[in-house]
């Protein structure tokens, strides 16, 4: 069952369309990626279902109701510009979070005990925010998210800004989200985030949806028709291929998209009248490759994918 | 809109806010602040006329210098039996302000006097001469008149007016026409300096949000117009608090001031006190001015009502627009382009409200009093110092209310967009399509 169902939504600002007819669904306990380059919709999507920008047209629905004040606080939510009052003590700052999310002063101050001592954190209820380290405030702020107790989590950008530990503390949060049979939706710019969480993707480009499915069935539908290679040597060879697109290349590493059905055992071929091989392997190609090819290598800005 | 939701935003805005150094500070501090203001300017005043001037009489009448020196002996001071050049040069010297010639032409009348002056102590010293002179010449040509002192009695006479009110129950009283200006000044100070002050926290208070990234969380749970009037609303009970701090402080120390005065001084000293006070009054207070004007008659409740009813509109009116400003711009910085066009109006009424004092039932005064956005400051001046007629004040209020209404609608609109757009304060052009939408 689909837990977010999002039909046909367009969004305007002026003269820009950051969204366009978009249609997609997130079904229940999985952890669902949306991803795309920088300004391709993907905020004002996640806006749209939380209820913060209203479509100009198309259709929300979670938990089967239409987006409303209501269905907010099914959501757990948190933006990609994220911030905390700073002259609030932490204990107060959550129970008012939590409150605004409906929940009754006792339960939020349950809630917020509960999770400040998980975090390690008991000893920051009465402390203000401003004067918390930047990773301890980043903590509070996944509680303020997760503390009314949703079943249904969105992070826009999650990663970015995080030093490594939080990094690694939000991955195993989120894991243990689904595990708990919640829904997770997370946007990212980093392909490599989608490819180690996520189940299901919605691929961005210049407003539309432009590739969604199972992460595993659209991998699949590529085929095998990328090659790594790592060698030794000279590395001139590459730019002689024809018929190929080189991702990922270091001086001895190359990721080569294999185009127009050409024999991958001539560029084996090739590759060692040049240089020495370590590897040579087929594989499914990664997901950077698979927008590039969805996209069309003139229709996005390269340096937006990492 | 869910008034649960409004609550719990009145509550956080009001609560830390409260708390808050920055409150307590200022409810201390503002009118500690207005003491010292209204004590250096009373200071001032006292020290400014302790000024002495030399004024030098070369007096070849004889007659006029003894005159003058009966009125003010320590302006004046004869140098009749000095030369013309010294006398100049005590001038240039500024050792005295100046010089008046004074021969019989002056007496009869065929010539004009004239007062040679160093420049020194401005329209005040030459109007003091002026009467001084005009005084002492008058008294001089009765006395060569041979008029009756029947006739000398007549001119040495004053006229006093005393003002008395009839009031609607046909009942007269003291006239309390000086101590009410004074009461509508002050309310109308407060209003002003209210919508200003309590405008600028909401302006800031909208900014915080903003700069501190919170915002786009708090709109995950609250919608926009239930974020704004909560603000409004948080804000407007911590004015009312705040006001209610100060008025029941006044009135407290007012009551108490008496019975603690009486406790601390014997009779004895009361007395000579209140002697040293009727003497001091006696010497001090300038023609003209009845020292009951400033005896304590008492405010209406009517009075008080209609401070807190345009109290209450005006903030409402401009915190809305303040709020709207606070969400178009990026940072504190970029509020000036905006904040010009909300505080004219109320500085225009401002300025009418001096006007009123003087006249309150005159055009511009009347004017003033129904435009909405000067309405409040205007409007309580009026109705403390005169009768206003009643269609005025409900016109006046209606039209608020009616104003309100559209500018609480703008503003949603402005801050429903504005609240969730980063990195540049809006233009105008922005702000108009963000209205359109």
């Amino acid at each position: 069952m689909a837990v977010i169902e999002v039909q046909n939504i367009n969004k305007s600002f002026g003269d820009t369309q950051a969204v366009r007819d978009v249609s997609f669904e997130v079904p229940s306990g999985r952890i669902f990626g949306l991803l795309g380059p920088n300004g391709a919709g993907k905020t004002t999507a996640i806006r749209i279902i939380n209820h913060i920008l209203i479509a100009d047209s198309g259709s929300v629905s979670i938990n089967g109701h239409p987006v409303s004040s209501k269905t907010q606080s099914m959501i757990g939510y948190m933006p990609e510009e994220r911030g905390l009052y700073k002259k609030m003590k932490v204990g107060e700052q959550l129970i008012y979070l939590a409150q605004l999310k409906g929940l009754s002063h006792a339960e939020a101050k349950k809630k917020t005990r509960y999770w400040l001592d998980r975090f390690e954190a008991t000893d920051w209820y009465y402390k203000e925010v401003g004067e918390l380290s930047k990773g301890m405030s980043q903590k509070i702020q996944f509680i303020a998210t997760i503390v009314h107790d949703p079943d249904i989590y969105i992070f826009d950008e999650p990663f970015s800004g995080l030093d490594p530990i939080n990094s690694e503390m939000l991955k195993d949060i989120v894991l243990e989200l689904r595990e708990e049979g919640n829904t997770v939706l997370f946007s990212t710019h980093r392909m490599e985030q989608v490819e180690q969480m996520c189940d299901d993707i919605c691929l961005f480009n210049k407003g539309r949806a432009v590739l969604k499915g199972n992460l595993r069935d659209i991998k699949q539908k590529f085929g095998k028709n990328t090659i790594n290679i790592e060698f030794e040597g000279d590395a001139s060879f590459l730019d002689k291929l024809d018929s190929v697109r080189i991702n990922n290349r270091s001086t001895n590493f190359a990721e080569i998209r294999v185009l127009n059905g050409q024999d991958m055992q001539d560029i084996l071929k090739t590759a060692m009248s040049h240089a020495e091989i370590y590897k040579f392997e087929r594989v499914e190609p990664s997901l950077t490759e698979i927008f590039i090819s969805t996209v069309g290598e003139d229709n996005i800005n390269p340096n937006e994918l990492a | 809109m869910s008034l649960q939701q409004i609550l719990l935003v009145l509550k956080r805005e009001y609560m830390t806010r409260i708390r808050s150094k920055a409150f307590i500070l200022a409810t201390v501090l503002i009118p500690l602040g207005m003491i010292a203001l209204f004590g250096v300017g009373i200071g001032i005043g006292m020290w400014d006329s302790d000024t002495q001037r030399s004024i030098g009489i070369v007096d070849q009448t004889e007659v006029i210098y003894p005159r003058l020196e009966k009125i003010a002996p320590e302006r004046y001071a004869d140098y009749s039996d000095i030369s013309m050049d010294s006398l100049r040069s005590l001038v240039q010297n500024e050792k005295i302000d100046g010089y008046v010639l004074l021969d019989q032409d002056h007496i009869s009348g065929e010539s004009n006097l004239e007062f040679i002056s160093g420049g020194s102590g401005g329209i005040s010293l030459q109007q003091s001469i002026k009467s001084d002179l005009r005084e002492t010449i008058r008294n001089e040509r009765l006395a060569r008149a041979n008029v009756s002192d029947d006739v000398q009695k007549i001119y040495e006479s004053s006229i006093t007016l005393e003002i008395r009110k009839l009031t609607k129950t046909g009942k007269e009283t003291d006239d309390d026409t000086g101590f009410l200006t004074i009461v509508g000044f002050i309310m109308g100070i407060i209003i002003f300096g209210s919508i200003s002050g309590y405008g600028g926290l909401i302006t800031r208070s909208v900014i915080e949000e903003k700069t501190n990234r919170i915002i786009e969380v708090i709109a995950s749970s609250v919608k926009p117009i239930e974020l704004l009037l909560g603000k409004m609303a948080g804000i407007g009970a911590l004015a009312l608090t705040q006001m209610t701090i100060w008025i029941t402080t006044l009135v407290g120390l007012a009551a108490a001031a008496g019975p603690i005065a009486e406790m601390l001084l014997s009779p004895d000293t009361t007395q000579k006190m209140a002697e040293a006070g009727k003497a001091a009054q006696a010497a001090q207070t300038p023609p003209g001015m009845d020292p009951a004007m400033f005896s304590i008659p008492t405010i209406e409740p009517s009075l008080i009502i209609y401070f807190a009813i345009f109290f209450l509109l005006g903030y409402l009116l401009y915190s809305s627009l303040f709020a709207a400003l606070g969400s178009a711009v990026d940072s504190e910085a970029d509020t000036q382009q905006y904040m010009i066009p909300i505080m004219i109006p109320i500085f225009i009424g401002y300025l009418i409200m001096f006007r009123t004092m003087e006249n309150p039932d005159g055009m511009l005064s009347v004017v003033g009093s129904l435009i909405p956005f000067c309405t409040p400051i205007v409007m309580i001046s009026r109705i403390a110092i005169t009768d206003v007629p009643f269609w005025q004040i409900g016109l006046s209020i209606l039209l608020m209310i009616g104003t309100f209404a559209g500018t609480m609608w703008l503003s949603a609109k402005i801050y429903s967009v504005g609240i969730l757009s980063y990195g540049q304060s809006a233009s105008w052009k922005e702000l108009m399509k963000w209205i359109k939408e």
